[in-house]
């Protein structure tokens, strides 16, 4: 037969317009996954400064918590988590055969309780930087 | 062809040469499409033909009737502007799987979806199903998806012959009721994208079929573990994210992701039975 | 006997070991932050702070348990996330052991900086 042609996968991203909710669920998990586990490393790492003693431990972490973006990065951290734990709620549930007539409605729920959270940390997450 | 002379006794003679009398007319006329047509953007290629060897898409107005479907107008194009538009198509009415289709961005049968029900009913944009690979204009290799039915072996096979008749209850009917109405179109396959990636992946469909002889009660339980061996490979079951993009395109309704989790947590109780 | 213990192979447990892991870190991890932000503020972190919660030994223990489940879940969410993409063969072979690799790294470190913060309570 004649040579096929083979669109790509970069074909898949570009029609990011008609991705549905459990297309855009397993996305977003997947991606807040890749933070979560590149963070745990990074803590991990900093946390160590312990080994070297408790004076090293203090200030390495006081020092960083004291640099802005540091602190707005947590912001985002927190959003990653909340996110990563909601949505993973809601496939426990799938998993569990529980609701699934409503897989999409509560893909929308967890979005909207992700934003209800993490705005409502902010002022304590963001606390003594102004 | 050759036009046979209509003055013989032969009537099939006679209307093979008014038929191809219409053909004739039909390609050389431009139709009338009435005043609000339908615009119908078709994906072409063609590896043969040095203007389609890169993708393109062709526009095509059709008229616009009550009922009418993206089938019907891929027909009427074909038939009116270009003999060369390729799709499959055989029963129109959703049960052959054949014309199975990438329209205004959703996984369709082309035959069961009226351009009326489309979010956008004034253009209709059809392209081949994505992640398979475009032989011609609409039509796509389905080899691989009938490797991966083929490898759950989607026949009913009971370890040994009954004596007499074999029963099925009622309840057990229900249960795998929906399974049964798989047509193999291919949607639900070209949907996933754990199927796009991992060539493995058995899919949506095939994990199906397993569901529907998994759960038949003539079947066996040695049969049953037989199966169950298939389908709990890393390339099976386990591959499915829940993504629900199958469930939402099958054709024939047919509750896929639910079976899929079904099958995960039947493979799980089975192998904590060895606790 | 062969045959029981292949099927642990399959999937089967590390499908269902991700779920049990997730669960337990639903609770864990929303306690962590709790704790941690909420009822400790951030930028007030010292050494004695940390040590003194370790006083508790029900506390050490979670800690423990939520190091293991949060290596394990995030380890074998990457190593699906892997597979699901298409890796196979040895590019897959080789991921499962530097992922295998570093979750046992992560673990133990993880387990010596506990150590650190319970030694200066």
């Amino acid at each position: 037969m004649s040579q096929s042609y083979d669109r790509g996968l970069v074909e898949d991203f570009g029609r990011w317009r008609e991705f549905s909710a459990g297309m855009w669920a397993w996305v977003l998990h997947k991606f807040t996954g890749w933070v979560l586990i590149g963070y745990l490393f990074t803590h991990i790492a900093v946390l160590s400064s312990a080994l070297s003693g408790a004076a090293t431990y203090t200030n390495t972490l006081q020092g960083l918590e004291q640099i802005a973006v540091v602190r707005v990065l947590e912001v985002g951290l927190l959003a990653v988590a909340v996110f990563h734990i909601m949505n993973g709620l809601r496939l426990l549930f799938v998993d569990l055969g529980v609701g699934l007539e409503s897989q999409d409605r509560s893909f929308y729920a967890s979005l909207i309780l992700t934003g209800i959270i993490v705005v409502a940390s902010v002022p304590v997450f963001l606390e003594g930087m102004f | 062809m050759s036009t046979q002379t209509p003055d013989s006794d032969d009537p099939q003679a006679e209307r093979m040469a008014r038929k191809e009398e219409r053909a004739d007319e039909r390609e050389s006329s431009t139709p009338d499409v009435g005043d609000d047509p339908i615009t119908l953007k078709v994906f072409r290629y063609d590896p043969e033909v040095a203007e389609k060897q890169e993708p393109r898409f062709d526009t095509f107005h059709v008229p616009r009737e009550p009922g009418v479907t993206v089938l019907d107008c891929l027909m009427f194009a074909r038939d009116h502007y270009d003999s060369s538009l390729t799709f499959r198509h055989s029963c129109r009415q959703a049960v052959c799987g054949s014309d199975a289709l990438f329209i205004n961005g959703r996984q369709r049968l082309g035959c069961q979806t009226q351009v009326a029900d489309l979010d956008n009913s004034d253009t209709v944009r059809v392209e081949p199903l994505p992640h398979r690979d475009v032989v011609k204009d609409l039509v796509v290799d389905m080899d691989h998806f009938y490797d991966q039915m083929d490898a759950v072996e989607p026949y009913f096979s009971p370890t040994e012959e009954p004596e007499g008749e074999q029963l099925q209850s009622r309840e057990n009917r229900e249960k795998i009721k929906m399974s049964t109405r798989c047509i193999w179109c291919g949607a639900c396959m070209s949907s996933c994208n754990v199927a796009a990636g991992d060539n493995q992946y058995l899919g949506p469909a095939a994990i199906n079929k397993a569901y529907r002889f998994y759960f038949d009660e003539r079947e066996d339980e040695e049969r049953q573990e037989e199966r169950m061996k298939i389908i709990e490979q890393e390339h099976g079951v386990w591959r499915c994210q829940t993504q629900f993009s199958c469930t939402t395109v099958c054709p024939k309704d047919i509750p896929l992701t639910e079976h899929i989790q079904e099958l995960k947590r039947e493979a799980v109780k089975q192998n904590l039975k060895f606790w | 006997m062969a045959e029981q213990y292949s099927s642990f192979a399959s999937g089967s447990t590390r499908w269902f070991l991700q779920r049990v892991t997730a669960a337990f870190l639903v609770v864990t991890l929303a306690f962590h932050f709790f704790l941690l932000h909420f009822y400790n503020h951030a930028p007030e972190i010292t050494f004695q702070l940390s040590a003194s919660h370790y006083d508790v030994p029900a506390y050490a223990v979670t800690m423990v348990l939520f190091l293991g489940a949060a290596t394990f879940h995030g380890v074998n969410g990457v190593y699906n996330a892997l597979v699901n993409q298409g890796v196979t063969g040895t590019p897959k072979r080789v991921a499962k052991w530097v992922l295998a690799v570093a979750g046992v790294l992560l673990f133990v470190q993880g387990i010596r900086v506990t150590l650190a913060l319970m030694g200066g309570a």
